[in-house]
């Protein structure tokens, strides 16, 4: 004890002094540990709330993550209508070519591969119960437009020249379209996968046989 | 005495954060599980499930045709209920698979009968050789475009034998379709499906073949 306290240097002490030096070094000591309890608490607390927040962010995270769908395939090039599906008559000045919906016959065509052109009216009331309508140039070389028969789906389709027609080929559904490069056009295949009795067209599965056939209808 | 209740106090909070944590964890825990188990239960789009759903589909729409060229060709009591019977109980049908592929997320088109390959050799890639009708005769017990025809041009007793005969056979296939699907679904709704359709047109089938041998 005296040792310690000579080390401390100065004059020497007092018992008085080196008692009382005893109680601040006491005092400061419980001051100490208390600030350390402090911290320890602190670290506690706010590691705790930390690690919560991180483990329900991570949770949540994970969650989010694997309930977003694939991205669908964005098909370039894709146009969308708004077309309405009302019964006509006569003929129909369609805002498409070839149209993509809109007022129709009463009698829908038959799905199936045409070798003349179809009446829209027809083709668009098949549209309607969920078909998809390859058009193609008639100018189009036979070899191409087998292909396009071939790479059609063997129900709910419809494959026909269209004269005038501003593309190759053009692919419609009920409200969707596009224009394809060619008959190898890869947009052709992602059409019919995203369109084919599409929940977009407004009776998709009802009947795309027992209306009318077309003139030149092979299959 | 003043030591100890500090000490008591800094043991404690660790603890409550452990227990804290402990039960975020679980509950989290317990939800994903929870989740994904839902999630587990949508089958994935080359599955058998959705492509039977598909196929049967096609199937079904074929046995409908017939039905109602049938009805227009006959006058014969029986066979009208039994045409009516089938095509709107198939339609019906029909809408069902088409409502479960939708609800899954899953487009409805899909390689015609990849889901059955391996089973009887069939191939699906056959059905884009042709196009437009004939490819589904890759199908079983899909009538032809010329039967459909046929039975188009037909009228009274020769109408109602030809549709006998091509729906007995459309039927058995479908049997044998439903019977995969059976074999191969995960989704006991579809497997459910399935038997209903396999009970329902053997049963008709046997009808059927009565009102054939009537007829000969």
């Amino acid at each position: 004890m005296g040792q310690e306290s000579a080390s401390a240097g100065g004059p020497p002490k007092t018992v008085k002094q080196q008692r009382a030096a005893k109680r601040e070094e006491k005092v400061a000591q419980f001051k100490r540990e208390q600030a350390r309890r402090e911290r320890n608490r602190r670290f506690g607390i706010w590691g705790g709330i930390g690690g919560g927040v991180v483990a329900v962010a991570a949770i949540v995270a994970l969650v989010v993550v694997t309930s977003i769908p694939p991205a669908p395939v964005v098909i370039t090039g894709l146009q969308t209508f708004a077309n309405e599906a009302t019964h006509v008559t006569g003929a129909v000045d369609y805002p498409q070519a070839p149209p993509a919906g809109g007022p129709h016959n009463a009698v829908w065509l038959n799905c199936g591969i045409y070798t003349e052109p179809v009446t829209n009216e027809n083709a668009v009331h098949a549209l309607e119960h969920g078909a998809v309508w390859i058009t193609y140039d008639p100018a189009l070389p036979e070899a191409d437009v087998e292909a396009l028969r071939a790479a059609a789906p063997s129900t709910y389709a419809i494959v026909s020249p269209y004269p005038g027609l501003g593309a190759p080929v053009v692919i419609s559904a009920w409200d969707a379209q596009v224009e394809l490069d060619g008959v190898d056009d890869p947009r052709l295949q992602q059409f019919v996968q995203a369109y084919w009795k599409s929940p977009d067209a407004p009776e998709p599965g009802a009947a795309c046989t027992g209306g009318l056939d077309g003139a030149g209808r092979i299959a | 005495m003043s030591d100890q209740t500090p000490a008591v106090r800094r043991s404690r909070w660790p603890v409550a954060v452990l227990a804290v944590l402990a039960v975020v964890v679980a509950l989290a825990g317990m939800f994903w599980i929870g989740r994904a188990s839902v999630v587990g239960t949508v089958p994935g789009s080359t599955s058998a499930d959705a492509g039977f759903l598909r196929d049967m589909q096609t199937h079904h729409a074929q046995a409908v045709e017939m039905a109602m060229l049938v009805r227009d060709r006959t006058d014969d009591p029986e066979l009208r209920a039994i045409a009516y019977d089938i095509a709107t109980a198939q339609a019906q049908q029909s809408g069902v698979m088409y409502g479960w592929l939708q609800q899954w997320g899953l487009d409805q088109y899909g390689e015609p009968m990849a889901w059955m390959q391996g089973g009887d050799g069939h191939s699906g890639h056959g059905a884009t050789g042709s196009g437009g009708g004939e490819a589904d005769a890759t199908m079983p017990g899909m009538a032809t475009r010329a039967q459909l025809a046929a039975l188009g041009a037909a009228d009274g007793a020769e109408a109602e034998r030809l549709f006998l005969e091509l729906m007995i056979a459309h039927h058995r296939g479908g049997v044998d379709m439903a019977e995969a699907a059976v074999r191969l679904a995960t989704q006991p709704i579809v497997r459910g499906l399935a038997e209903k359709m396999i009970a329902v047109q053997t049963a008709e089938i046997d009808a059927m073949q009565q009102l054939l041998a009537e007829r000969r």
